[in-house]
Formats: C-alpha cells, sequence, structure tokens
C-alpha cells in the first residue's frame, strides 16, 4: 500500500508520520501513537466508541482516513486531563456515577467536550441529541447526561 | 444525584482518562492474529478442507480438528467441538483457524483455504426439533426436560370460573456488550496464558486443561472487561480454546479479536422461547390452576441451556401464590448458533409469558390488569411451585403497591383511557389523524417480576466458591477472589463490603488481579451472586481477620483485646486496625460457601428451595405511540426493587436503570430472524439499541428487606431489573388497544398489522 506523509497535532503535540494511505485514523491514534484510550466499537461509524475531536468538531476516527487528519488538531480522551487532574466533564462523570465498564465512555467525552465548547450552554435535550450516536449497554444514560448537565452549569 | 466520596466507583477514574487496558490495547511484541474459516450451512457434512497448492502456506499457522488432544468444551454437556470434524450444526460453526502476524495476512490465507461441504437437511424449528428425524442431540433432540407438579390440577379445573389459555414467543436478543469478544493466548513451554475479556476465569482454565489433555498447565487472566451480561460466561471458553490452539503450534502469542459482524452473527443470543399457557381461576381473578409448557430455543449445542431451562420452569409461575400448577419445559437442539447466558437466564421468558396470561386474565374477567396481580401476589409463608416456602424477605407485595402509588398508576390508567377513545375512534374509521404530539396514544401498564438469587437449586454447594484474605505488609486487607469486573461494580461492593465489615477505609482493602494461577475458585460471576454469595465470605472473612488479630495480641501482651469501630482496645492500649494489621502482616484468612443449611433442595423430583431467597421488583411503563407512523416510545418508567440491602446505593440505581433499558430493548427494537439458518443481523446498523433519544425518564426506588444470610442484608441485583421491563411495555400495549400482545419483540409494523385486522373484523 502506498506511503503518505502526515502532519497533525494530537493532544497539543505535534506529530509527523508516514502511514499507509488507507489507514484510518482510530488505527493511527492507536497503533502508532499508542493511544489506546480511544476505543473501536464497530468499525462502520454507528456506536461513536471511538469519537475523537478533530478541529473542534467530533467525528468518528474509525471512518475518518489519517490522510484527512493532513494538518489537523486532534484531540483525545488522553488529552483531556492536565496535570494528572482530570477535566471537569471527566470529574462529573466520576462524580454522577456515570461509568460502568467504561467501554463507551472515551467517546461520550469527546462527543460531550465537542458540544461544550460548541454551545456552552445546552439543555437536556441538546446533551441528548448530542450523545444519541454514542451507544452505551451498561447504562440507562441518566448519569451521563447529568455529569454533562453538571459541568455546564459550572 | 451526586454521590458521595466515598460512594465513587473503584474503577472509574481510570476508565474516564483512558488508561484502563483493555484486551485490545495491550501491546504484546510478535502478537499474530487468528480468524476463524466458518460454515455457511446450518448443517452439512463436511468433505474435505482444501489448501491452494499455489499460496505459501509456510508463513502462517492452520489449526483443524485434527490438532486438537480433546476437541468438546467442557461445559454441561461436551457436546460442543473446539472445531467441527465430520459435520457442522450451524451457519458460523468453525471448521479451522489460521493465524498470521497480520491480520491482513490471516484474512489473505482464508480465501485459499476452501471446505467442501455436502449440505444436509436441518432442524430450524425449535417446535419441529423433538419430533424430527434428524438427530442433534440424543433420541429426541431434548437437552433437556422438566416437570414440576404441585397440588392437583383436576381441582383447579373443577373449580374454575373461566379458562384462560396464552400461546406466546420470545425472540432472539444479542448482549450487544460496547466491547466485541477478544481474547489473547501467550504460548510457553508448558504453559499457556489466556487473557481476555470474560467473566469466568476457572470456566476457561476448565476447558483449556480438558482440550489439552493436561499436558499444557493453564493460566487464565481477566482484562478489564468491556460489558458482558453473560455474552463472556460461557462463549469465552470457545475462543480462548481457537487461541491457544493457534498458539501452541504457531509458537507466537495469538489475539482472537472478533470484529462486530463477526460477534453478533456467531455468538451466544438469549433463547428464543414458545409458551403453551393454560390458567384456572375464578371469578374474582385468582390463580386456582396453571398449566405452562415452554419450550427454549438451544441451538446446535448444550452450552449452559439445562441450567437457563431449570431457572425458566423455576420462574415460570412469576411473583404469583397458585395451589396447584403443572409446569412442563423442554429446551431443544436446532441447527442454529448455540444460545447462552443472557442477563435474566431464562427469567424473562418465563415472566413475560406469565404477565401476558395475567393481562389475558384481566381482559377475560373484565378486571383492572392490577387487581387481578394484586389478589394472586405471593406472601411470605406461602410456597413456590416447588413447594419452596418463602421465609424471609419476601416483597413482592410492597413493591408493586409502592410503584403504583409512585407512578401514580390507576388514576393516569383512566385518564390515558379517556385521552385515547378520540384518537381510536380515527384510527378505527381509518382516518389517521395528523401526526402532531397531542394525537399521540397514551398506554400505561405494569409487570410484578422476581428473581432466585445466586445458583438454581444444588448449584452452590457444588461449586463451593473459596476466597482467600491476606493482610499486606502496609496493613491492608487484599481480597483474592475469581469474580470479575464487567461494569457491573463487582471491584467497588467487594472494597466496600470488606471495608465496613472491618470499620476501615474503603481505599485500604486491595484487590488481586484475577488470575487462575493467584486466585481460588470463588465461582463464575453470573446469577446475580458476587454480592450476595461471594460478598457474604467476605463478611466472614472480616469477622475472622478480627478474632485471629485479638488472639494474637492476647497471646503477645497477655490482655484481652476488644475490636470496636476500626480500633483495637486493650489495657492501657488503642491501636488501629492498620496498626495491628501491619505486626500481623501475612496473616491468611481463607472462606468458602455452603448454602445455610436450612435450605434444601431435591433436583431430581424439583422439590424444595430452588433458590434461597428471591429479588423482588414491580414496574410501571408509560408508553406512547404515534398513531400515524405507530411509533412505540417509552417515555417514562417507574421501578421499586427489593433487594435485601443496597450495598452502594447510587450505583444499584444506575444498574437498575441499565438493566430496564436492556429491557425496553428486547420489548421494542431488538430484533433478529434467521435466513436460512443464518442471522439477519451485522451490527448496530441493523439490529437497534437504545440510544439516549429513546430512554424514558426513570423512576426508581429500592427498599430494604434484608436477607438473614447476605451481606449486611444484601440480595442478588444483576438480572432482576431486566426480567420486568419487556412485560411492563407490553401491559402498556394491552392497555391502549385492548389487544393480545403475546410475543417479542413488538415493533410499529406489528401494530399497523393489528390495525388493519381490526379494521377488517370490526369495519
Amino acid at each position: 500500500m502506498k506511503e503518505i506523509s502526515i502532519h497533525f497535532t494530537v493532544n497539543g503535540k505535534k506529530v509527523s508520520l508516514n502511514v499507509p494511505s488507507r489507514k484510518r485514523l482510530l488505527d493511527v491514534l492507536r497503533e502508532d501513537l499508542g493511544l489506546t484510550g480511544t476505543k473501536e466499537g464497530c468499525d462502520v461509524g454507528e456506536c461513536g466508541a471511538c469519537t475523537v475531536v478533530m478541529n473542534g468538531r467530533a467525528v468518528h476516527s474509525c471512518l475518518v482516513l489519517a490522510a484527512q487528519a493532513d494538518g489537523a488538531e486532534i484531540l483525545t480522551v488522553e488529552g483531556l486531563a492536565q496535570n494528572g487532574e482530570l477535566y471537569p466533564l471527566q470529574k462529573n462523570f466520576l462524580e454522577y456515577g456515570a461509568v460502568q465498564c467504561g467501554f463507551c465512555i472515551p467517546g461520550m467525552l469527546m462527543s460531550s467536550y465537542a458540544l461544550i465548547q460548541e454551545n456552552p450552554h445546552p439543555g437536556e435535550e441538546e446533551i441528548k441529541e448530542a450523545i444519541a450516536g454514542n451507544l452505551c449497554r451498561c447504562t440507562g444514560y441518566k448519569q451521563i447526561i447529568q455529569a454533562v448537565e453538571a459541568t455546564v452549569k459550572r | 444525584m451526586k454521590a458521595s466520596p466515598k460512594e465513587f466507583r473503584v474503577d472509574a477514574a481510570e476508565k474516564l482518562s483512558g488508561a484502563t487496558s483493555y484486551i485490545r490495547d495491550e501491546q504484546i511484541p510478535g502478537l499474530w492474529y487468528g480468524t476463524t474459516v466458518r460454515s455457511p450451512h446450518p448443517r452439512a457434512r463436511i468433505r474435505e478442507i482444501h489448501l491452494d497448492p499455489h499460496f505459501d502456506w509456510n508463513t502462517v499457522t492452520i489449526v483443524t480438528a485434527q490438532d486438537i488432544p480433546n476437541n468438546y468444551v467442557a461445559m454441561l454437556e461436551n457436546d460442543m467441538p473446539f472445531l467441527a470434524e465430520k459435520v457442522v450444526n450451524y451457519v458460523g460453526e468453525p471448521v479451522a483457524l489460521i493465524a498470521a502476524p497480520t491480520r491482513a495476512e490471516a484474512e489473505e490465507a482464508k480465501k485459499h483455504l476452501r471446505v467442501d461441504y455436502e449440505p444436509l437437511p436441518a432442524i430450524l424449528d425449535m417446535l419441529e426439533a423433538e419430533k424430527s428425524s434428524i438427530k442433534l442431540f440424543g433420541e429426541n433432540n431434548l437437552f433437556k426436560e422438566i416437570v414440576i407438579e404441585k397440588g392437583n390440577l383436576e381441582t383447579a379445573r373443577e373449580k374454575a370460573a373461566a379458562v384462560v389459555e396464552l400461546e406466546a414467543r420470545t425472540g432472539y436478543q444479542e448482549h450487544l456488550y460496547l466491547e466485541p469478544q477478544g481474547m489473547i493466548a501467550i504460548p510457553e513451554k508448558d504453559r499457556v496464558i489466556l487473557k481476555g475479556s470474560l467473566q469466568c476465569p476457572y470456566y476457561v482454565k476448565n476447558a483449556l486443561t480438558t482440550m489439552f489433555a493436561g499436558l499444557k498447565h493453564i493460566t487464565v487472566i481477566q482484562a478489564p472487561t468491556g460489558g458482558a451480561f453473560g455474552g463472556k460466561e460461557d462463549f469465552p471458553s470457545l475462543l480462548a480454546g481457537h487461541a491457544a490452539l493457534l498458539a501452541v503450534k504457531s509458537g507466537h502469542p495469538i489475539a482472537m479479536f472478533y470484529d462486530r459482524e463477526e460477534d453478533v452473527q456467531v455468538t451466544t443470543k438469549r433463547h428464543p422461547s414458545y409458551h403453551h399457557d393454560v390458567a384456572y381461576v375464578d371469578q374474582e381473578g385468582c390463580l386456582l390452576g396453571l398449566d405452562l409448557h415452554l419450550w427454549l430455543d438451544g441451538g446446535a449445542y448444550c452450552t449452559l441451556s439445562q441450567v437457563v431451562l431449570a431457572r425458566a420452569a423455576l420462574t415460570a409461575t412469576g411473583s404469583y401464590y397458585v395451589p396447584n400448577v403443572r409446569i412442563h419445559a423442554k429446551a431443544v437442539a436446532t441447527n442454529t448458533v448455540p444460545s447462552g447466558a443472557f442477563r435474566g437466564f431464562g427469567g424473562p421468558q418465563a415472566v413475560f409469558a406469565m404477565e401476558m396470561l395475567m393481562e389475558k386474565i384481566a381482559q377475560r374477567l373484565g378486571l383492572p390488569p392490577h387487581e387481578v396481580r394484586r389478589k394472586n401476589l405471593i406472601k411470605e409463608g406461602q410456597d413456590t411451585a416447588t413447594e419452596q416456602v418463602l421465609k424471609y424477605s419476601v416483597s413482592a407485595r410492597e413493591t408493586f403497591e409502592d410503584v403504583l402509588q409512585e407512578s401514580d398508576y390507576e388514576q393516569k390508567y383512566r385518564q390515558y383511557q379517556e385521552w385515547n377513545k378520540p384518537i381510536l375512534e380515527k384510527l378505527r374509521k381509518g382516518e389517521y389523524p395528523k401526526s402532531n404530539r397531542h394525537d399521540r396514544l397514551r398506554g400505561i401498564g405494569l409487570a410484578a417480576f422476581l428473581h432466585g438469587a445466586g445458583f438454581t437449586g444444588t448449584g452452590e454447594n457444588k461449586i463451593q466458591g473459596k476466597i482467600r484474605v491476606e493482610l499486606t505488609a502496609e496493613g491492608k486487607p487484599l481480597i483474592f477472589s475469581a469474580q470479575t469486573e464487567m461494569g457491573q461494580g463487582e471491584q467497588t461492593a467487594f472494597r466496600k463490603i470488606l471495608s465496613d465489615a472491618l470499620y476501615i477505609d474503603r481505599d485500604d482493602v486491595l484487590l488481586a488481579e484475577v488470575n487462575t494461577d493467584k486466585v481460588p475458585d470463588s465461582g463464575p460471576t453470573v446469577a446475580s451472586r458476587t454480592t450476595m454469595v461471594v460478598g457474604s465470605l467476605l463478611v466472614d472473612a472480616a469477622e475472622e481477620i478480627i478474632q485471629q488479630l485479638s488472639y494474637r495480641l492476647k497471646e503477645e501482651q497477655g490482655v484481652q483485646f476488644d475490636y470496636r469501630r476500626g480500633y483495637f482496645y486493650g489495657g492501657e492500649q488503642i491501636l488501629s486496625f492498620r496498626e495491628v494489621a501491619q505486626k500481623y502482616a501475612g496473616l491468611t484468612v481463607e472462606k468458602q460457601y455452603h448454602h445455610p443449611p436450612i435450605i434444601k433442595f431435591d433436583d431430581i423430583r424439583w422439590k424444595g428451595d430452588a433458590y434461597p431467597v428471591f429479588s423482588w421488583a414491580a414496574a410501571v411503563a408509560e408508553v406512547e405511540v404515534d398513531p400515524v407512523t405507530f411509533e412505540i416510545r417509552v417515555v417514562r418508567y417507574f421501578t421499586t426493587h427489593e433487594i435485601g440491602k443496597a450495598i452502594n446505593y447510587n450505583q444499584a440505581v444506575a444498574q437498575i436503570e441499565g438493566g430496564s433499558l436492556q429491557g425496553i430493548g428486547y420489548a421494542l427494537y431488538e430484533k433478529i430472524k434467521l435466513q436460512n439458518g443464518k442471522f439477519d443481523i451485522s451490527g448496530f446498523t441493523d439490529y437497534i439499541i437504545p440510544a439516549t433519544t429513546e430512554t424514558p425518564e426513570f423512576q426508581v426506588k429500592i427498599l430494604e428487606n434484608p436477607y438473614p444470610f447476605g451481606p449486611f442484608g444484601a440480595k442478588g441485583l444483576g438480572e432482576l431489573p431486566f426480567v420486568g421491563a419487556a412485560p411492563a411495555v407490553l401491559s402498556a400495549l394491552w392497555m391502549i388497544f385492548g389487544k393480545e400482545f403475546n410475543h417479542l419483540p413488538v415493533l410499529p409494523e406489528d401494530l399497523l398489522q393489528l390495525f388493519s385486522k381490526q379494521k377488517n373484523t370490526e369495519g
């Protein structure tokens, strides 16, 4: 497969890589950069587990080719906490008991993060809509929604 | 509601930072990837496995049935091979395995392997299995047949004012844990290490020790597990076998990572069921007798179908007292993917049929559905179908009355009936109103349900689960158990139980890695048994630790020491638990489980205490139906659970909501059909699970009614919330349409069909 050279920013750090042209952003993050916090749940953009923030928007990294990320600014779950301290959104997920098995959580966080960046004061319906593409099989979503609500009320 | 910091889950911070290493996140040097060659036929003879002579097979490893010392997955019946040898029995059955340094190379090699089959006739209908000339299991394709009898149905029949008959069906359900199945096998000289996403490390160890005929030492390590719901109870034994075979033959660590499509196509599902039930009732709707027949489709191999059937049969009378009962239950073999464990384990099918029978009795007698249920709810001192007298912690009535009150059921029932009248009238006339919010039909439904906590019958006494607690050099108790965290909160509950029993801080209790070389076999993490059964051993261990430490202090210092709330008091001294534990670091306490002797069960005659205790619940679902699109939505869901004592209240509420939502999915969205024996789903696109937009407003309440033998009175919780959700939702549809709903799931097209029928018959 043809290799291409790409440059982008991940969690504030600049990276340059040579990767096969058809490689997915998800695989570049997980395999080349060791950022395994981003999960793969379906491979077709249906479950939301692989959500990352690219240029301020939530995207399914399983549907983004690495080439499309060239020049982009990417934030993954690993980039949320600062100096070992959980980001407010993460803290609220902890405090409201929003986590069970945890596999959907990185995607949930990134979709919520992108929502708050775009709309700092979303209502309950907007929150539900923003994470409607992030599926969770353990919870009834209630604590997740509450955690996002608590974050935007600060 | 925000919890106090002491209630936060112990595993949450790591999961939130993305640091938790699930099996696909492991970095293992030299890791190869395995893939599976599968049958495209529901039943066929294998003629030949043909390798393309033009392909370089030196770069890959192939495993077939010939490579396997003992080619059966040790479970209840040992009937399922790791790889089919002569005959395949379901679409997707593994026939050969291939491993290569990369996934792409393994997939490429797979294209050059051809299996020649001779297709054979297959059994695809569970009701045809018993009489079929095709023999898949024993003489009559019955994995198990159970008959439970109490009293005399003849007396019920003679006295009955009405005889109500119901046929009911439930469909397949896929677990759809967010993390697909994944397993890694690492070969060493005389041992194989298995690490993966799994519920029951000792099931895997036992299956693989048997497979290798004892020639390999097997070490099983549980990786953090991204959801399971029963789907990682029996299946990982098969997957681990595949990984281990490839690892031993190739000499490389092997990853077997299913993608979503493979996972939903070939892994176990909830057993489909068929029910034919007859109720004998008096004028008031009191049950005089029940004659219940149920069938479960076990698929091609037995897996756990025998015990799933037992739980279904033992749950068949639901939360009700019935003086005369006959239950006849069969689990049958068909040429479909083996059915397996799934949250509720036969209970949801049984309760569904019973609750729909209640609806039908109410309809027949013209009584409100809650009144018929109320008259029959079981009480302390009454007995079940197996003549188990309920002696303690019985809350069928309390949960039921509570949820009726919390939801304002009776008033809404009347209100909604009035509200629906003009809309239904328009529908009957074929004047479909415009789809606007105010036109929606409103329904309210209810269900009473229960779950027997712990293993069925004599199971716990057979397994005799063991745990160990050691005091570390830092004076912290370290728990060794085989119980696994899969999202349900086991790690948090265990640390809380032991710390509360010792009056120490939760952060001062440690949990050992779940590794079969280190932890004793405390039994599998299934059957809502972890908190109640294994948790009770932690309380026993805490008591013994205190006794032993007090004794040692006395031996050393010559004065009596008492323990109160975290401190040892003796003579002039006050010593903290931590200080004393540090002093006697290395102290080890082991505990083994036996049922309290008053619990007795005869599993030949099906008499006695089928479960040590039951957890109880009731639910009310408020449903809206769009009269144009027939889209069905649960808008509010109330449930009251009695689980003895909630160990972690907020997490218990969260688990009840999650389980209820999974049950709502089972009722309204999750549908799988067979096409020539193949499931018609490939993943989230065509198998719909509830998202935020399908989630109702939840109102959950937990009542306490301690179980004397559970830790702090706790009983099982994990499965219970699922059990009653689907019948509560369907009860609301009975209420709206006054029609019989007897199958799961119900989709908009079912309502449409019902209406065109209604129009035809009434118009």
